[in-house]
């Protein structure tokens, strides 16, 4: 007789709505679509559309109650203490927030923004849904084989969405290089982990840390390709050649559930990787990370300056923000690695607000595709060209935005770890940004309108996640820490909270 | 005897990886060198006493997922003249040179270093190593959660394979 283990469910209670959510929304689409009518009524394909949407994000925000609550409570819960493969601590509920707020904001921008591009199928939701919970897997992994299959689950359903979009050519390219590369990727990645098993003899984060190998040639090596794997992942040159093609190809809506949702668990299971496997021992690995960070911030800065597709200008531009983020690693004490979590969400809010004024501005089944179509569009729409000037404020990291506030958090922590060479290249870079970002209000206000005239009707999905956005980016630079910690269902603590959740992973290993 | 069984399942694995890269005209034959390969792998498995995932290495790699290669390539009617000209030829030797480098100094490092043990290698093996059983047992209750997760990932994997194959209506 085997003994039944002992589990704890509430670990993996997002992870299970998540998945659930995918499921129901494929049941639904599926029963819709076979009868087209829902309690005897016919229903149009729109409708559909948007109620496999409000579905989803009825599951997005469960699941956010849920993060909200733990993170309250600064509850830790390991699913079996025998193996623990995940742990739902501080750390982990944080991810869980920026991944289910992410999607949702995803989910509400998607719906006529699909219908605009005549693809409005509900497999869509589901591979959101499915993709969150791959990364909620993943922000809560203690173990190499569920950051493994956290990363996998991520990934495919990503894939996918990369060329949901099958009547385009440059969709199907996007999502065959994203897939290729990736693969490619992940063997690295997986090559790495099986090194370091074999140097250590263990698969959890915190028993590699106390094999206290890190001089082995076998972990170093193992370590070093498991980072080359990361670096992939988070789009850090010189592994960031897909970045721009899949961004472009892309629907513009996956365009931004890449560039935040999936960076930002991405960052956060690189958090958990290096403070816990690494631990005191990640001195070694500092060189490495700086070298990724500064060649990302320049190449990907430099680059944005050049381009004309206004997705691929995001794309160079989260190249960029990677480098900045690596920073963060590079100083790896706790103020740094909290920095990196608040600048994860400001960065969350200002580069989704940016693709869900792109996605609000697609036409005639098109994105819009240079960024010269923006000429004049402070007369044609002008709310939405100030929403969009205030996402390239911040991206750009001027006062008093969300952007500004996480970007000098982060680099005071650098300097504070004695890195000031690299904030001097950094600080240099974010200057260079500007001039890109500042062309896009400027192009909006001074120019005249050119081109075809934009949509006449804007979802109100599409206004509720530009309104959202630009309010959190405001408050973010404003009130970091809401309205104190007694009211955190108003205007949550982030700043506060990234604090906590660091200070619980480092109490807690 | 292992060792000489060790050497002989290893010379077969590694002709037969090297015959499905060198064999650049027949695909066909190129997937039945990989069968080789696979099937000589799973004799190494049994001989590091792990019969159950040999039996897997046997019946999935070379049983399925191979013939599902010999399918995609009989179905698809490679023929060499059918590929593109090959261009960039010296780039291609330089990183092919590049990377044996690489491969012959991490297999020089590898040879010269003292021999160490790997940690838990030289711990007895508990009872039942390698049956179906203890990999069962594991399955269900040390790795419950990969085992699931492991399920989503298929589900993604069909949800995608639909999505992107689907005859839509109004699609061409």
């Amino acid at each position: 007789m085997i003994p039944a283990p002992v589990l704890e469910l509430r670990a993996v209670l997002p992870l299970g709505v998540l998945a659930l959510g995918a499921i129901a929304v494929l049941v639904l689409d599926l029963v819709m679509l076979d009868r087209s009518r829902l309690f005897g009524r016919s229903v149009t394909r729109a409708f559909v559309g948007t109620l496999l949407s409000l579905t989803s994000a009825v599951f997005l925000i469960v699941v956010l109650v849920l993060g909200v609550q733990n993170l309250v409570h600064g509850s830790t819960a390991v699913f079996n203490v025998a193996n623990p493969l995940v742990q739902l601590d501080p750390l982990a509920n944080f991810g869980v927030l920026l991944v289910a707020g992410g999607t949702l904001l995803v989910c509400l921008m998607s719906v006529a923004y699909l219908a605009e591009l005549d693809i409005n199928h509900g497999e869509y939701y589901a591979l959101l849904l499915l993709s969150a919970s791959g990364m909620v897997l993943l922000v809560s992994a203690t173990d190499l084989l569920s950051l493994f299959l956290g990363l996998e689950v991520t990934a495919i359903p990503a894939y996918v969405l990369a060329g949901f979009d099958r009547g385009r050519r440059r969709g199907n390219e996007a999502a065959l290089k994203y897939f290729l590369l990736g693969s490619f990727a992940s063997a690295i990645l997986l090559y790495g982990m099986a090194l370091l098993y074999g140097a250590t003899g263990a698969t959890t984060l915190e028993a590699i840390r106390q094999a206290e190998v890190a001089s082995s040639p076998l972990a170093l090596a193992g370590m070093g390709l498991v980072l080359v794997g990361f670096a992939f992942k988070v789009s850090s040159v010189p592994f960031h050649q897909w970045v721009p093609d899949v961004y472009e190809g892309a629907p513009a809506s996956v365009g931004g559930f890449f560039a935040t949702t999936v960076k930002a668990a991405a960052f956060v299971a690189l958090l958990r990787l290096l403070a816990v496997a690494l631990g005191e021992g990640a001195s070694w690995v500092a060189p490495m990370l700086a070298v990724l960070a500064a060649l990302s911030m320049i190449v990907g800065n430099t680059m944005a300056l050049i381009q004309q597709n206004p997705k691929r200008l995001l794309g160079y531009a989260a190249i960029g923000h990677a480098g900045y983020l690596l920073l963060g690693f590079v100083a790896a004490t706790p103020e740094a690695y909290a920095a990196v979590l608040f600048y994860l969400t400001a960065y969350l809010f200002m580069t989704l607000g940016a693709f869900a004024v792109l996605v609000a501005l697609a036409n005639r089944g098109h994105d819009l595709e240079r960024i010269g179509d923006l000429a004049g569009l402070a007369k044609k729409r002008p709310a939405l060209a100030g929403a969009l000037t205030l996402f390239a404020i911040s991206l750009a990291g001027i006062p008093p935005t969300a952007g500004f506030l996480a970007k000098f958090q982060l680099f005071a922590a650098v300097v504070g770890a004695g890195h000031v060479g690299l904030v001097i290249l950094a600080v240099g870079t974010s200057v260079l940004s500007a001039f890109y970002y500042l062309r896009l209000p400027v192009l909006m206000v001074m120019r005249e309108p050119e081109g075809p005239p934009p949509r006449l009707h804007l979802a109100s999905g599409e206004w509720l996640v530009v309104g959202v956005c630009a309010l959190a980016v405001v408050t973010l630079g404003l009130l970091p820490n809401g309205l104190g910690v007694d009211s955190p269902s108003l205007l949550p603590p982030a700043l506060d909270w990234s604090r906590d959740a660091i200070t619980a992973l480092l109490a807690s290993r | 005897m292992s060792l000489w069984l060790f050497y002989a399942f290893g010379a077969v694995a590694v002709i037969g990886a090297l015959g499905m890269v060198l064999n650049v005209r027949n695909a066909v034959a190129s997937a039945l060198c990989l069968v080789a390969t696979m099937v000589a792998l799973g004799g190494v498995h049994v001989l590091l006493e792990a019969y159950f995932v040999g039996a897997l290495q046997v019946l999935v790699y070379a049983g399925a997922i191979v013939v599902l290669f010999v399918f995609v390539v009989m179905l698809l009617n490679l023929r060499r003249d059918g590929f593109p000209p090959a261009r960039a030829r010296l780039g291609r030797v330089t990183a092919a040179a590049v990377v044996g480098a690489a491969l012959a100094g991490l297999v020089g490092l590898a040879l010269t270093l003292p021999e160490t043990a790997v940690p838990g290698a030289t711990a007895a093996l508990p009872e039942g190593f390698g049956g179906y059983r203890r990999v069962g047992a594991a399955l269900f209750t040390d790795y419950l959660l990969a085992f699931e997760a492991t399920s989503l990932l298929l589900l993604s994997a069909m949800v995608g394979a639909v999505v992107l194959a689907k005859r839509r209506g109004g699609d061409a």
